[in-house]
């Protein structure tokens, strides 16, 4: 499955800016389940002192600045994605308890390691090893606390009923993201990026992110480490209706690692598990690793902003 | 009890040792006192306990006049804290110190390593021999500052620990400070002051000298610089005037000779951070910090920060400028990694840890965690985050509820905790109500890589405990600081920190870009000092008229009052104060003229200008001279101790506005004596010119734009010329009866009077022609074109014209309209003047989606 999209940033300034600095993660990563073959940015008025690398969780993060006057800056990124959908069934079929799954993340994988690796040559079984201890580590950030993710009794209560004893991991995750959907009003209006995850849970409403971040949430209280995907999903015109360009948006999602088979996305918003319809932006452990945009402008006044985003597939 | 046979006079040297808990500095293990130690307290013993009090006070005065201060959060009120210093050091050994500096290098080396693989290879984390979880919970691992750490050797510019003896003697380590450690500039003026109240005991106990290290620090951060390392500009980034160590800040970027900057004072353009300066940007090429490093860019780090430098990481990863510590580094201020230490040594450097630190178990282990449950009651819970909401707690004294939660929120997140083993500290002497007392001490101490290796102040900061018996020894807490002498075995000689230039080389000035917040700040000192001076003045005047009018009871007398009182209020902006008053506030002022005097919650009143001038001044405390920073500290304290802290009358007020005056024209004497004129003193004298030109015109048109009889006309001339200290120079000048058109003259036109208008725009004038950004162009700058109109539209007037009055109003109508149209173009050009000069002003704004973009 192969999509082009544009998405397309719009800021409006009461008040000239005379300096602003902006960081986008824009391009969508690559990981065995996609690759990005061409991604460009289109920026209005010219920006100088580009600069590109790979952040923590390994994202594409694109630096710029505009350092001259502008009342309205554009940011356009066009990206074009081919998604290599994953057989689901067998990792959906993963039947590892989700008690096990905890106790895998909490030993400290690597002691045996350590002491026997010093200097020495490695067979293949502990090269093996090795790599399946690294995912552990790396998944183990997961399990904490992060800026807009902490963990709570309320949170922790909500999930209680989905973490019946012996139950399947992946069972747990399925369960929570269709109770997630089932008890939650998608309600744009309700939440902005500062809502805490305590009111949503509180209302019982909120937008992708919140729902992302409360599953997050929900299931760090019980050790097992979930991640926050950022990207976006392919919307189908309804029958008969012509499909409208730029009237998508972006999206969030969550992540679960299931030891033995990786991380297993879930989308709580359409209750679905993701398959060749999400494109992947970034990861991180929550919103805050990862805002598509975000800048710092001198001066400005007030500013209006406008964003749209085309999801096109290609093939 | 205090021994009562003791005579009055004696220190009670004997009665001290009769108290001593474990362990004492003095007495070490033995029953005897170190040789050391006898030598200095007899030195002590024989000035007596009178003498000793009275240099301690002595000492006291000279911090004071420094202005060395601690500030104290969430005290508005006592903000600024003066710093506390006991007379008597801490004493070490010349054997005893090579230890601890042997520790203290190692410990750097190693947290260094420790640093460098935290952000680079995190084969540590790989290895197992840091858990990761500590690491990656800690809000001091910034993901951000991943693999920007330079291929340098010693990344880990400075490094303090606090120390302090346990009962066997030995020293432990409490904490390390690794991002921005403070506390060098307060050592060395405890030493600079210590030199002065003791002269002779110093010069007798050889003591290592601290300039080495200062010098070590110069060229530390020299070292660092990417670009420019012959010559880097070196700026001191510090959160502003309310930070806790703000004096430290401006005292250690006068000595080192660097420019203290605040976020908003730098600017990240092309890649690179630039100092705005009144000359246009200036390259940066290495940046001290002492902000925390989550606050130090609003754009990858913590977004709401005011106080940083938007970019700056992007400038740190393209290689563009160096930060001492760099950006990440409170990663090391962990208080868990102290358990895994001993095993990193033995892991980098294949060596024990020379100096241990205090015993402390991780809760993120499930052995360790069992263990401090168990052992709650005798062990310290601190969080590995250290903030202000999270506090250290000593375990056996919650009840038992609170270590239930206690144990709880440990369970909940357990790599969150660490228990501590709970550490007796040493005592030793201090000089406390005249005779000397036990004390618990921590002593800090300061490392700076420089020359390839680690560099140790030989000597620190030694605090102690208010109380007796308390182990809680901090700043915040109102601790007591000494000065540490370490003992040379022979004479320590002098070191300048600064090169020593070769013989007939001749060393180019260098200018200092002036920041535009300091030119804000000066500007704004030169207004407030003269606002301050003005309303004096008139207050005095207003003060002498009201006695005559209560000892006389003329009614010209009290006429004249009036319309000085109204004045007053004009003036002052105090509205709605006199004017349009009813007349029982005319006829007893005196609480009005006491708040307008005292009242500093009141927008104008004169204190309200006092605080503000200090607050100006103290902003830009680098510039001071000591005598200058004296004369602005002896204006507040004399009006804080004589005036607001005391009922007084209108009649004592008088004597005080003396008092005032005279403190005021030392400060201005001081800077017009002392200031080079460059662009910090165009921006003071500017801002003072433009205040003399503001507040002489709004008295002019208050007082004499409206006709008055002749009697009360000639009472309110000279009521005026007095204010405005000109009633001498007429009486000398015209000899003659006080007339109108001669006042005129003298105080609006004549230019070789420094008291009168055409005086300060004339300077004006000039002075705005000498600033950078006019200078060399060939067009006029708007506030060229503003001052010069000013000036003119004055030059062309003539007394008489001025004197025309309209006979319906009476009102000197010419005068009203000049005086009128000056003040417009005068606030123009203040405007004009921040806008051009004071571009810190301007405020950046976080900008991003509030609402999620979202779609189902």
């Amino acid at each position: 499955m192969k999509y082009r999209i544009t998405h397309t940033t719009l800021y409006h300034y009461s008040q000239s800016v005379g300096l602003c600095q902006n960081e986008a993660r824009l391009q969508p990563r690559n990981f065995w389940q996609q690759q990005c073959h061409h991604s460009h940015f289109d920026i209005q008025p010219t920006p100088t002192n580009f600069n590109e690398w790979l952040d923590f969780f390994g994202n594409h993060v694109t630096y710029f600045a505009i350092q001259r006057p502008h009342t309205q800056l554009t940011v356009t990124a066009i990206s074009e994605v081919t998604l290599f959908p994953r057989q689901n069934n067998l990792d959906l079929a993963n039947r590892m308890p989700w008690e096990q799954a905890r106790s895998l993340l909490q030993e400290i994988p690597m002691q045996g390691l350590s002491q026997s690796q010093y200097g020495q040559g490695q067979n293949q079984s502990q090269q093996q090893n090795q790599d399946q201890s690294v995912e552990i580590l790396d998944a183990r950030q997961y399990l904490l606390d992060s800026p807009m993710v902490t963990v709570t009794a309320e949170l922790a209560d909500y999930a209680q009923q989905s973490f019946l004893p012996n139950r399947p991991l992946v069972d747990v995750v399925h369960d929570l993201m269709q109770r997630i959907y089932k008890d939650f009003t998608y309600d744009p209006s309700f939440t902005t990026i500062a809502t805490p995850l305590s009111d949503v849970l509180k209302f019982r409403r909120g937008v992708c992110q919140d729902f992302a971040h409360l599953a997050i949430g929900c299931l760090r209280a019980y050790n097992i480490a979930a991640r926050y995907i950022s990207g976006y999903v392919e919307t189908l015109p309804e029958v008969g209706q012509q499909r409208l360009v730029g009237a998508d948006a972006s999206h969030a999602w969550f992540s679960v690692y299931i030891p033995n088979t990786g991380w297993l996305d879930f989308d709580p918003t359409n209750n679905t598990v993701p398959l060749d319809q999400h494109i992947t932006l970034a990861w991180g452990r929550d919103y805050a690793d990862v805002t598509p945009l975000k800048g710092i402008a001198f001066g400005g006044g007030q500013h209006t902003l406008s964003v749209s985003v085309d999801v096109l597939r290609l093939e | 009890m205090r021994n009562t046979n003791s005579p009055a006079n004696n220190i009670g040297v004997q009665y001290y040792a009769t108290q001593l808990g474990i362990y004492d500095e003095m007495y070490a293990t033995e029953n005897k006192v170190l040789p050391y130690w006898e030598r200095f307290m007899d030195a002590l013993d024989s000035m007596g306990s009178e003498t000793l009090e009275a240099r301690r006070k002595e000492a006291q005065r000279l911090l004071r006049e420094n202005g060395v201060t601690y500030n104290v959060y969430g005290d508005a009120q006592n903000l600024t804290r003066p710093w506390r210093l006991d007379p008597i050091p801490l004493l070490i050994s010349s054997e005893e110190w090579l230890t601890i500096e042997i520790g203290l290098k190692q410990r750097a080396e190693l947290l260094n390593l420790i640093l460098k693989d935290i952000y680079g290879k995190q084969n540590l984390l790989k290895k197992g021999l840091l858990p990761a979880d500590l690491i990656f919970a800690h809000d001091g691992f910034l993901r951000p500052c991943m693999e920007l750490l330079k291929n340098q050797r010693h990344q880990l510019t400075l490094y303090s620990a606090n120390l302090a003896r346990g009962p066997k003697g030995r020293m432990w380590v409490l904490d390390d400070r690794t991002q921005a450690p403070s506390g060098s500039g307060y050592a060395l003026e405890n030493r600079t002051v210590m030199t002065r109240v003791l002269p002779d005991i110093f010069r007798e106990t050889q003591v290592r000298r601290l300039a080495g290290f200062f010098k070590a620090l110069r060229s530390g951060l020299a070292e660092i610089a990417h670009h420019n390392k012959e010559d880097p500009r070196i700026v001191i980034l510090t959160p502003g005037p309310l930070n806790e160590t703000y004096f430290e800040h401006a005292y250690l970027a006068a000595y080192l000779g660097f420019t203290l900057v605040q976020g908003d004072d730098l600017t990240v353009r092309d890649g690179r951070v630039w100092l705005k300066s009144l000359s246009g940007l200036q390259a940066v090429d290495v940046i001290l910090r002492r902000v925390d490093d989550s606050f130090c860019d609003p754009l990858e780090l913590r977004s709401n920060s005011q106080l940083g430098v938007a970019g700056l990481l992007d400038a740190v990863r393209r290689g563009n400028v160096a930060i001492a510590n760099p950006l990440g580094s409170s990663v090391l201020e962990n208080s868990g990694l102290l358990a895994f230490l001993p095993r990193l040594a033995r892991y980098f450097l294949n060596e024990e840890l020379k100096l241990p630190s205090v015993a402390t178990w991780w809760c993120g282990q499930k052995r360790e965690r069992d263990f401090v449950l168990q052992n709650l009651d005798n062990l310290v819970i601190k969080p590995i985050n250290r903030n202000q909401d999270n506090h250290a707690v000593f375990g056996g004294l919650l009840s038992s509820k609170d270590k239930d939660q206690l144990r709880s929120q440990i369970l909940a997140k357990p790599h969150f905790f660490i228990g501590q083993e709970q550490v007796s500290f040493s005592t030793l002497p201090a000089f406390v109500d005249h005779h000397i007392e036990a004390r618990n001490a921590v002593l800090r101490t300061f490392t700076v890589a420089s020359g390839g290796d680690y560099v140790v102040m030989s000597g620190g900061l030694t605090r102690i405990a208010r109380q007796k018996d308390n182990f809680i020894v901090s700043n915040q807490a109102g601790g007591i600081s000494k000065d540490t002498w370490v003992l040379a075995a022979e004479p320590d000689k002098p070191v300048s920190i600064w090169t020593q230039p070769k013989r007939n080389q001749l060393i180019e000035p260098v200018i200092e870009p002036l920041t535009s917040r300091a030119a804000d700040n000066l500007f704004w000192v030169g207004r407030h000092i003269e606002r301050v001076k003005t309303i004096s003045r008139l207050l005095r005047s207003v003060l002498r008229k009201l006695r005559e009018t209560l000892e006389f009871k003329d009614s010209v007398d009290n006429e004249c009052l009036q319309v000085l009182l109204c004045a007053l209020t004009q003036v002052t902006g105090t509205y709605p104060g006199f004017v349009k008053c009813d007349a029982r506030l005319l006829e007893s002022p005196q609480n009005e003229l006491l708040s307008l005097a005292k009242d500093g919650q009141r927008k104008g009143s004169l204190t309200a200008n006092i605080q503000a001038f200090v607050q100006s001044a103290f902003s830009i405390r680098d510039f001071w001279s000591q005598d200058t920073w004296r004369s602005v500290d002896t204006i507040q304290r004399r009006w804080q101790q004589r005036v607001l802290h005391n009922e007084i009358t209108v009649e004592q007020l008088q004597a005080n506005l003396d008092d005032l005056i005279t403190g005021i024209v030392a400060f201005t004497g001081l800077t017009s004596e002392s200031m080079t004129r460059e662009a910090a003193w165009l921006m003071l004298d500017s801002g003072r010119r433009l205040e003399r030109a503001l507040t002489l015109i709004a008295l002019l048109r208050s007082a004499l734009a409206s006709r008055h009889e002749d009697a009360l006309q000639s009472q309110v001339l000279e009521a005026v010329l007095d204010s405005t200290d000109s009633l001498t120079i007429y009486q000398r000048r015209y000899r003659s009866y006080i007339q109108l058109p001669l006042v005129l003259e003298l105080l609006l036109l004549d230019e070789s009077h420094p008291r009168s208008l055409a005086y300060q725009l004339h300077q004006l004038s000039i002075h705005i022609s000498a600033l950078p950004r006019t200078k060399g162009n060939r067009h006029l700058s708007e506030e060229e074109q503003l001052i010069l109109k000013a000036y003119t539209d004055l030059r062309l007037c003539n007394v008489l014209e001025l004197t025309q009055v309209n006979e319906n109003d009476g009102i000197y109508i010419n005068l009203d309209q000049l005086l009128s149209n000056t003040t417009t173009l005068l606030w123009r050009l203040a405007d004009v003047i921040a806008e051009a000069y004071f571009s810190h002003s301007q405020t950046s704004q976080l900008i991003m989606p509030i609402t999620p973009e979202d779609e189902l």
